[in-house]
């Protein structure tokens, strides 16, 4: 396994890690009204866990870390992938905060709010980077 | 010649090279003609199109 597979997997394992429990926190709160109220302020707590956790990898895995043509193209790649759903996300988000209020069937962020909101927007943030390294993973090993 | 020596000589890694004998990625027209110069040959004699 080169360089760049050992260290996206790392990566993607502390984003699921980080990102898995604080969501899993933040979803059982607003659905079942259990654990504490999240703010606004809560989403930097996971975000500044996940540097540090990275920086502790990275420096741990740091290596001769050459990049040529093939690994620009990979990048390329799922970078358009993560593009494709961190967009679907935020649209979706802002087509809801449309009807935020109408009642409607529709209408899923009733009730909710804005630092719920903003954990949703998050969430679309770290599902992008989730596929970024899950596609360069996949070019990695099955080629390009 | 070893992968390394290869990838050494025509600048990218050892990893692309790998991918490269394997079927797994197509180089670009730079690559490929350094390749070939590498082996003091034609692209034709190195890489074919399927």
């Amino acid at each position: 396994m080169s360089y760049k597979e050992k260290s996206l997997l790392a990566s993607l394992g502390a984003t699921l890690l980080v990102f898995g429990w604080y969501f899993y926190q933040v979803f059982s709160n607003q659905m079942f009204n259990i654990g504490h109220e999240f703010t606004f302020n809560d989403i930097f707590k996971p975000i500044i866990l996940f540097v540090v956790l990275e920086v502790i990898i990275q420096s741990f895995l740091a290596g001769k870390n050459k990049e040529d043509e093939r690994d620009a193209l990979i990048e390329l790649t799922s970078y358009r992938n993560s593009y494709w759903v961190l967009s679907v996300g935020v649209w979706f988000l802002l087509i809801q905060l449309l009807y935020v209020g109408s009642g409607g069937w529709y209408d899923i962020l009733e009730n909710s709010s804005t630092a719920f909101i903003s954990h949703l927007l998050l969430l679309f943030f770290v599902l992008a980077e989730v596929t970024n390294f899950i596609t360069q993973l996949y070019h990695y090993r099955k080629g390009i | 010649m070893s992968q390394q020596t290869l990838a050494d000589k025509v600048g990218v890694t050892r990893q692309t090279i790998f991918a490269i004998e394997k079927d797994k990625y197509s180089p670009s027209l730079e690559v490929a003609f350094k390749i070939s110069n590498v082996f003091k040959t034609s692209l034709e004699e190195v890489f074919t199109y399927d």
